[in-house]
C-alpha cells in the first residue's frame, strides 16, 4: 500500500507537515501522526454530504446541471452585479485567492475572508501598534514562558503545544512535558490528600480562590519552561499551566492594561483588576519579566470579547513594552487552515490584508465600511460568491438573510448550510487531499499542500473553477462592448 | 447662492460622492453640478443621475456657498469631505465619512450619521442633531493623524473610539457615549453630556475628557489627582457641578485629565481614600 | 519579432559607447548586429538618450517583510492607487506598492531587472510568489545566509568546503541568485534580544565572530563561483560612529581578492559612513570611507541615498529596527526566523529640517561623487529603507547636477548644511556616468552577463528618455532630466515596447533568475541521513517541503554555476 510522507495537514493554522497516509485503492486508510481533527479530515471528508454534481436553482429547487452551464450562470450574476461580494477564501489554496482577487478586480466587488469574523480585528490593532513575533520554531529553540491568552490549543490547535511550544525539544530549551508529567502526578496526589481529609474530618478544605489553585505547584518544582493561562474558564489547558489567571468576562482590556502599568513598575489604584488581585498580577508580571524570550499567543477569546480589536492593541503594546526588559513576542492562534495565505495573498496583490473593495476600479480598504459582515448588514450587496466557507451559519442573522436573498453562487464541497441556498452550487475538490497549493502557516511560513488521492470524477479544484468562471465573465464583457 | 438637491430615487447601493461640496459646487449652474462623476456601486455615474439640483438665489449676496440635501442619503460617502468654505445642510441621514479632512465651513446634519464623520478633521464645524456611528474625528485605519481642529457637536449618541487619535479641536456629545471615547488621545476637549461606556481615555498621553454622565468604569492605569467644583468645556461653557479629576494613561506615561461627575458615579467614590 | 531604435543617443558604458548617435537592432528578444530594416518596427529615438534598461542591485519589493509592511501601513497606500485599465491590474503604491504596482512603476522609469534582496530561506516559496507577481520586470533574490546555524557551525569547525556545499544546496533550494549577511551574528544574538557591537564581538551560544562569518562566506562565494560578491549590510548599522566598522568589514577580505576582481559589496552604505559618538556629534564619514575605496578595487557598493518623504523601513536586521522604534516611537514590527535570520519594520519620516536626515541625505550623496570610479559606487535607496524606488529620477538630477544639489541643501537644516561636504564637491556626472550607476555597473557587479549593456548578445531591455544632450545640458536642466526619467519615452523588456510616454502598454511576465550551482561530485546533501536529522532539529517544517520548487516561478531562468567543491 502506497504511503504519502510529509504531508501537510489542511485543518488548523498550525499546519503539521509530517502526516503520513496511507492510501489504498485511491482512498486514504491510515492517518499517521495526526491529531484528531486531522484524521477526522482525512478520513471522513469523503461523507455522504458531498456535492457532485453542479447545481442551479429552478424554480426555487436546485436541480443538477452541467458544469458549464453553471458557470455561465455564475459569470451572469456576477457580470450583471453592481455591488457583488466575493467571500471565504481561507480554507483554499493561496492559488485560488489570487485568482478571486483578478476577479473581484474583473466585476468591482467587495472580496473579504473569514477573518473578518476571527482576527480581522486583531490586524486593525497590528496596523497601529505593530507586531514583535517570529516563526515557531524560534520559540520551540528559545521560549521559556509561554502564555496562552483566550486560547485553548489542547483543543482547538491540538498539536500547537507539543509541535511549537511547551512540549516540543528546542536547541536552548528542553520539553516541559516530564515536568508537566510530575506535576500532574503531584495534584492527583493533592485532590487525594483534600479528599481524605474531607472524609477524616467531614469539612470542607479551605477555599482557595479559583485563580490560585493549581498555581502554586510548579514554579518551585521544575526550572525551564513555564506556561501562563489566561482565560475566562479554566480549559484543559489551564490545567497544564503554571500560572492560570481567571478574567472576569469582558474585562481582559483592563488586565492587559494593568499588566502594562506593572511592568513599567507603576503603582496601581485598585485592589483588584477584572477580578484579579494585584498581588497575583505582579507576580505574573514578574514572571513576565524575568523569563528570557517569552511568546504570548492569543485566540478569539481575546478578540471577540469586551474590547475587541483593542484587546489586541493592548496585548501588542504589552508585549512591546516588554521587549524593554527582555525578549517577548506574540502571535495570534489562526484557526482555519489558510486564513493567513488569504490574508498574505490580499496584501501583496492589493496592499490590504482582507475587506478589499474593487468597485471605484482600485483597492479600497475601510473594515467596518468594506467588510462583507457589514456590507450585509447595510443590505448594500447584490450578488454574492461564497467559496469554501459556510457564511449563513455563522453570520448575524440579519447579515445571513441579506446574504440568502441576493443572487448567491457557492463553491464548496460539501452541502453546507450556504450551499443549500445558492442559486448556482459548484462542488469543489478539497484543498490539500484531492487538489494541490500553498498554505501558509499562522507565523508566515509557506507551506505546500499536496494532492494525495484524485477528486471524484469531473469534480475541479476551487483556482480552475474561477479560473472558467473570470474567462466566462470576460467572454461576456468583451459581447456587451462589441454590442 | 444656494443649491438644493434631491435624491430622484430610493439609494440602495454604496455612493460615494466627493463632489458633494459647496467648494466644487460654487459658481456652477445645476446643469453642471448635475455632471459631476459619482460612483454608484461599481458603475460610475452623473450625479445628475442620482440627484436633482435646483439653485435658489439667496438674498444673502456674500459668497457663501449652501448646499442642501433634502432626504435620506445614509448610503452616500464622503459628502463634503475636504472642503473648505460654504456650507452643507443635510435634511435626513447622512453616510460615512462625511466632512472628511474637512478645512473650513459648516455641515449640519438633521439625522444620523454614519461611521468616520468628520475623521482627520482640521477646521470647520459639523454639527449633528441625531446620533454619530463609530470612529468620530477618527483617523483612518493605521494611521494617527486624528482631528487636528474643527469642533464636532452631536446632540444624540455616538459609537465607539469617538475622538481617537485627537490633537487638537473641540469634540461635544449631548447624548452618551460608545467605548473607548478619546482613544490614544493627544490634545484637544471632548465632553460627554450623559453616560459613557468603559475604557473612556484608553492610552490617552493629553488632552480632556469631561463626562458629565455616569461612566461605567475608570481604567486601573488612571490614578485620582483630586475633585473639581466645575470644568470649563470651552469658552462660554462651564459645567458647575463636582468631578473628580483622573490622570492617565499610566501605560503612555500620558497626562491626560478625565474629569467624571462626582454625583453620578458614586461606584467611584472608593477612590477617595487614595486623597 | 525585430525592432529598430533609431538615432538615438547611446550610452553604452560596457562597450565604450558615449552618446554617439547610433541605431540599435533587436531580434528575438536579443540585441543583434542588424535587423531587416523594411519588415522591423521602428522607433525614432532622434533627440532622445538610449540605454539599457535599469538593474537595481537592491530593492525591497518581495517576500515576508516586505509584505509584513504593507499590511502594517494602509495609511501609506490609501491616497496613492492605480486604477484597473484595460492592460493593467489594480494596485497601490507609496513606499511599499503592491506587486503588480512595483513592477509597472519600475517599467516606467525604464527599470528592468530588480534584486530582492533579503528572502529568509524558510519563507523563499512567499519570495518567489511576490516575484511571481511582480510584471515585466527580471528579478532574484538573495537568502539571508550570515546567521544560518549550518554555516556558523561549520565555520567554527573551519570546515569551509562542507560549508560551501550546504550554502550551494541552499541557494538552489530557495532559487537564490547570491549569498547575503545582514548583520552577521547580531541577529543570532538578536533572537534572545541581544546583538554584536563590533566584528569581534563573538556571537552568544556559538563562539564565533562576525569577522569569521563575512571571511568563511566569503571564500565559501569564491569556492563557489557565483556571479555576485557576497551582498553585506554591516554589524553596527544605524549607529553613530559606525563607518570603523565598515572599513573594518572591507579590511576583512582585502588578502582574499583575487586581482582586481571585487569579493565584497557592501550595501546601501550610507547608513554605516556615521561619524560622532553619539547622534549630537553624528557627522559624516564619507570621505574615510570614499578615500579607502578609491584605493582598493576588491569593493563595489551602493547609496543607500535618503529622501525626504514618509518611508517605511525594513531590513532583516531586527536589532537596528528596534533601536529605530525607541528613536521614533512608532509602531513596529519585529519577525525572527528560526535558525536563520529576523527581521525588523518601522515606519519613517525624513525630514528636510531634521539634522540627522538631512546629514544623512548628504552622506549618500559625498559617497557617490568623492568615490572616483562609478563601478564602484551604485545608485539605490535601498528601498523603501532609504526612500521608495520611484525617487530615483530625483537622486539622477542630484548626481548630474551641482544646481539641483544646491536647490535642496538650501531648504535643509542649517547645522546639516553648513557641515556637509556637498557645497565643496563640483563633480557633476555625465549621462555616460549616471548609465553606469544605474545599469552597467549594477550588472557588472552582480555578473549578469546579458544585462547592463546594449552589445550583440545582450538582453533586448532597453529605456529610451525624452532629453536632448546636444540641445540641454543636463547640469543646468535638472528639473527636465527628472522628467525625463520618471516616465521613460520608451521601455522595451525582451524585446517588447512595454510602456510608451510613461504609460505601460502591457502586463507580462518578467523572468526570475536563480543560480543552479553544481558542485565537483554531485553532492548527496538533499538525501544525507543527517542533514535529515538537522533538519527535524532546526526546522518546524519537514525537509521535503522546504525546498522552493520551479514551477513557484511564473518564468523560471535558471543560470548555472560550475562550483570549486
Amino acid at each position: 500500500m502506497p504511503v504519502v510522507k510529509a504531508v501537510t495537514c489542511p485543518v488548523c493554522g498550525s499546519l503539521c507537515d509530517d502526516i503520513e497516509l496511507t492510501i489504498e485503492n485511491g482512498r486514504i486508510v491510515k492517518v499517521k501522526n495526526g491529531c484528531a481533527m486531522c484524521e477526522a479530515k482525512f478520513l471522513g471528508y469523503c461523507c455522504e454530504h458531498r456535492v457532485l454534481k453542479p447545481m442551479i436553482r429552478k424554480d426555487g429547487e436546485l436541480v443538477k446541471t452541467s458544469l458549464k452551464e453553471a458557470i455561465r450562470r455564475a459569470a451572469e450574476i456576477l457580470a450583471e452585479a453592481n455591488y457583488p461580494v466575493l467571500y471565504g477564501w481561507s480554507n483554499t489554496s493561496c492559488e485560488a485567492t489570487s485568482v478571486g482577487i483578478e476577479l473581484a478586480e474583473e466585476v468591482g466587488g467587495v472580496i473579504d475572508n473569514t477573518s473578518v469574523v476571527c482576527h480581522g480585528p486583531s490586524i486593525l490593532s497590528i496596523q497601529d501598534v505593530g507586531i514583535p513575533s517570529c516563526t515557531l520554531g524560534q520559540i520551540r529553540h528559545r521560549a521559556d514562558l509561554i502564555v496562552y491568552w483566550g486560547s485553548n490549543p489542547w483543543s482547538a490547535h491540538p498539536r500547537h503545544i507539543e509541535r511549537y511550544t511547551s512540549f516540543s525539544e528546542g536547541r536552548f530549551e528542553k520539553s516541559a512535558w516530564r515536568g508537566y508529567v510530575t506535576k500532574i502526578k503531584a495534584l492527583v496526589g493533592r485532590k487525594k490528600i483534600q479528599s481524605a481529609i474531607k472524609r477524616l474530618v467531614l469539612k470542607k478544605p479551605s477555599q482557595i480562590s479559583t485563580h490560585l489553585e493549581p498555581t502554586f505547584v510548579s514554579p518551585i518544582m521544575r526550572k525551564g519552561r513555564k506556561l501562563i493561562v489566561i482565560d475566562v474558564r479554566r480549559t484543559k489547558t489551564a490545567e497544564m499551566a503554571d500560572f492560570f489567571v481567571q478574567v472576569e468576562p469582558n474585562k481582559d482590556y483592563e488586565l492587559l492594561q494593568a499588566f502594562r502599568a506593572l511592568i513599567r513598575d507603576q503603582e496601581l489604584a485598585v485592589d483588584k483588576v477584572a477580578g484579579v488581585p494585584v498581588e497575583y498580577l505582579e507576580d505574573v508580571a514578574d514572571a513576565m519579566v524575568s523569563c528570557d524570550f517569552g511568546a504570548l499567543f492569543f485566540g478569539l477569546g481575546l478578540t471577540m470579547s469586551g474590547a475587541k480589536l483593542r484587546n489586541i492593541d493592548a496585548a501588542l503594546s504589552l508585549v512591546r513594552d516588554l521587549n524593554m526588559r527582555t525578549k517577548f513576542i506574540i502571535m495570534p492562534m489562526r484557526g482555519h487552515f489558510n486564513v493567513t495565505g488569504a490574508n498574505t495573498v490580499s496584501t501583496w496583490q492589493t496592499g490590504y490584508p482582507y475587506a478589499v473593495d474593487f468597485s471605484l476600479g482600485y483597492p479600497r480598504y475601510n473594515p467596518g465600511e468594506t467588510s462583507v459582515v457589514d456590507v450585509l448588514l447595510r443590505k448594500e450587496s447584490d450578488a454574492a460568491l461564497i467559496v469554501a466557507s459556510d457564511p449563513v451559519s455563522n453570520f448575524p442573522h440579519k447579515a445571513a438573510e441579506h446574504l440568502a436573498e441576493n443572487p448567491l453562487i457557492v463553491i464548496d464541497p460539501h452541502m453546507n448550510v450556504t450551499a443549500q441556498m445558492a442559486d448556482v452550487l459548484i462542488p469543489s475538490a478539497f484543498v490539500g487531499i484531492e487538489a494541490a497549493g500553498t498554505a501558509y502557516r499562522m507565523d508566515h511560513v509557506p507551506i505546500p499542500l499536496k494532492k494525495v488521492v484524485n477528486p471524484p470524477r469531473g469534480i475541479l479544484p476551487d483556482e480552475e473553477i474561477l479560473r472558467r468562471i473570470l474567462a466566462e465573465i470576460r467572454k461576456i464583457k468583451k459581447k456587451q462592448e462589441a454590442a | 447662492m444656494m443649491v438644493n438637491l434631491y435624491p430622484l430615487k430610493e439609494l440602495k447601493l454604496p455612493i460615494v460622492a466627493e463632489c458633494i461640496n459647496p467648494d466644487i459646487f460654487q459658481g456652477k449652474k445645476p446643469a453642471e453640478i448635475e455632471k459631476l462623476e459619482v460612483w454608484e456601486g461599481n458603475k460610475q455615474k452623473k450625479l445628475g443621475e442620482l440627484f436633482k439640483a435646483e439653485i435658489a438665489e439667496t438674498e444673502d449676496a456674500s459668497e457663501n456657498t449652501v448646499v442642501v440635501i433634502h432626504g435620506d442619503i445614509s448610503r452616500v460617502k464622503r459628502i463634503g469631505a475636504g472642503m473648505k468654505n460654504g456650507e452643507i445642510i443635510i435634511k435626513g441621514d447622512a453616510g460615512m465619512h462625511l466632512g472628511e479632512e474637512m478645512k473650513g465651513g459648516k455641515i449640519a446634519v438633521y439625522g444620523n450619521v454614519l461611521g468616520w464623520a468628520g475623521s482627520m478633521m482640521k477646521g470647520g464645524t459639523i454639527e449633528i442633531h441625531g446620533n454619530a456611528g463609530d470612529y468620530l474625528g477618527a483617523p483612518y485605519r493605521g494611521s494617527t493623524e486624528g482631528m487636528k481642529g474643527g469642533k464636532i457637536i452631536v446632540h444624540g449618541n455616538v459609537g465607539r473610539e469617538a475622538g481617537a487619535h485627537m490633537h487638537k479641536g473641540i469634540v461635544k456629545i449631548y447624548g452618551c457615549a460608545g467605548q473607548f471615547a478619546g482613544f490614544r488621545m493627544h490634545g484637544g476637549t471632548i465632553y460627554v453630556q450623559k453616560d459613557c461606556e468603559a475604557r473612556t481615555g484608553a492610552c490617552m498621553v493629553e488632552g480632556t475628557i469631561v463626562v458629565s454622565g455616569r461612566i461605567e468604569s475608570v481604567m486601573p492605569s488612571f490614578t485620582i489627582e483630586g475633585v473639581k467644583k466645575k470644568v470649563k468645556i470651552e469658552e462660554g461653557e462651564v459645567v458647575e457641578t463636582p468631578f473628580y479629576l483622573f490622570l492617565g494613561d499610566l501605560t503612555e506615561n500620558g497626562r491626560g485629565k478625565l474629569y467624571v461627575a462626582k454625583d453620578k458615579n458614586p461606584h467611584l467614590s472608593h477612590y477617595e481614600k487614595y486623597l | 519579432m525585430e525592432l529598430l531604435i533609431r538615432n538615438g543617443f547611446v550610452y553604452d558604458p560596457v562597450n565604450g559607447v558615449n552618446g554617439e548617435k547610433m541605431d540599435i537592432a533587436i531580434k528575438n528578444g536579443k540585441i543583434v548586429e542588424k535587423v531587416n530594416e523594411r519588415r522591423a518596427k521602428k522607433i525614432d529615438a532622434s533627440g532622445m538618450v538610449v540605454m539599457p534598461g535599469g538593474v537595481d542591485i537592491h530593492s525591497h519589493i518581495a517576500g515576508g517583510k516586505v509584505n509584513s509592511g504593507r499590511l502594517l501601513r494602509p495609511e501609506d497606500h490609501f491616497k496613492d492607487f492605480e486604477r484597473k485599465t484595460v492592460t493593467t491590474r489594480s494596485g497601490v503604491g507609496y513606499s511599499i506598492p503592491s506587486t503588480f504596482t512595483t513592477g509597472y512603476r519600475y517599467a516606467r522609469m525604464g527599470w528592468t531587472t530588480v534584486m530582492d534582496p533579503a528572502m529568509p530561506p524558510l519563507e523563499a516559496k512567499h519570495t518567489h510568489e511576490e516575484l511571481s507577481d511582480t510584471p515585466i520586470i527580471d528579478k532574484a533574490s538573495y537568502p539571508l545566509l550570515g546567521d544560518w546555524w549550518f554555516v556558523l557551525e561549520y565555520l567554527k569547525n573551519g570546515q569551509i568546503e562542507e560549508c560551501a556545499r550546504h550554502v550551494a544546496w541552499m541557494i538552489t533550494a530557495t532559487k537564490g541568485y547570491a549569498i547575503k549577511l545582514v548583520n552577521p551574528g547580531g541577529l543570532e544574538a538578536w533572537g534572545f534580544g541581544r546583538n554584536v557591537n563590533s566584528i569581534d564581538d563573538p556571537v552568544p551560544n556559538f563562539g564565533i565572530t562576525p569577522r569569521e562569518i563575512i571571511r568563511g562566506l566569503c571564500k565559501v562565494n569564491k569556492l563557489l563561483n557565483l556571479p555576485h560578491t557576497i551582498h553585506v549590510h554591516t554589524n553596527n548599522l544605524g549607529k553613530p560612529g559606525n563607518y570603523v566598522t565598515a572599513l573594518e568589514t572591507m579590511e576583512c577580505v582585502e588578502d582574499l581578492a583575487d586581482g582586481d576582481k571585487p569579493v565584497i559589496h557592501i550595501t546601501h552604505c550610507q547608513f554605516c559612513a556615521f561619524k560622532g559618538d553619539d547622534w549630537r556629534t553624528f557627522e559624516s564619514g564619507a570621505e574615510e570611507i570614499a578615500n579607502y575605496v578609491n584605493a582598493h578595487s576588491h569593493v563595489t557598493m551602493d547609496m543607500g541615498q535618503v529622501i525626504f518623504t514618509d518611508t517605511t523601513t525594513m531590513t532583516a536586521d531586527g536589532p537596528f529596527q528596534y533601536i529605530l522604534y525607541t528613536l521614533s516611537g512608532n509602531k513596529w514590527v519585529n519577525h525572527d526566523v528560526e535558525t536563520e535570520t529576523s527581521a525588523g519594520i518601522v515606519p519613517f519620516h525624513y525630514r528636510r529640517k531634521s539634522f540627522v536626515h538631512a546629514t544623512q541625505w548628504s552622506i549618500a550623496l559625498e559617497l557617490a561623487l568623492l568615490i572616483k570610479d562609478p563601478w564602484k559606487i551604485l545608485m539605490t535607496t535601498d528601498h523603501p529603507n532609504g526612500g521608495p524606488f520611484i525617487a530615483y529620477p530625483r537622486i539622477i538630477a542630484w548626481l548630474m547636477s551641482r544646481k539641483a544639489r544646491e536647490a535642496t541643501l538650501k531648504k535643509i537644516n542649517p547645522k546639516a548644511r553648513s557641515r556637509s561636504l556637498l557645497p565643496s564637491i563640483d563633480r557633476e556626472l555625465s549621462f555616460y556616468e549616471i548609465a553606469i550607476v544605474t545599469r552597467a555597473g549594477q550588472a557588472k557587479a552582480l555578473g549578469l552577463k546579458n544585462k547592463g549593456h546594449l552589445g550583440v548578445g545582450a538582453d533586448a531591455d532597453i529605456a529610451i528618455y525624452g532629453f536632448n544632450p546636444e540641445e540641454m545640458e543636463p547640469s543646468k536642466k535638472y528639473k527636465a532630466v527628472r522628467r525625463a526619467f520618471k516616465r521613460a519615452a520608451y521601455t522595451i523588456k525582451g524585446g517588447q515596447v512595454v510602456v510608451k510616454d510613461g504609460e505601460v502598454l502591457k502586463h507580462m511576465d518578467g523572468a526570475t533568475m536563480w543560480l543552479d550551482v553544481q558542485l565537483c561530485e554531485p553532492c548527496e546533501i538533499e538525501l544525507n541521513e543527517d542533514m535529515k536529522r538537522r533538519f527535524k532539529e532546526y526546522w518546524t517544517v519537514g525537509y521535503e517541503n522546504y525546498p522552493v520548487t520551479e514551477d513557484y516561478l511564473a518564468v523560471s531562468h535558471p543560470i548555472t554555476v560550475k562550483a570549486d567543491v
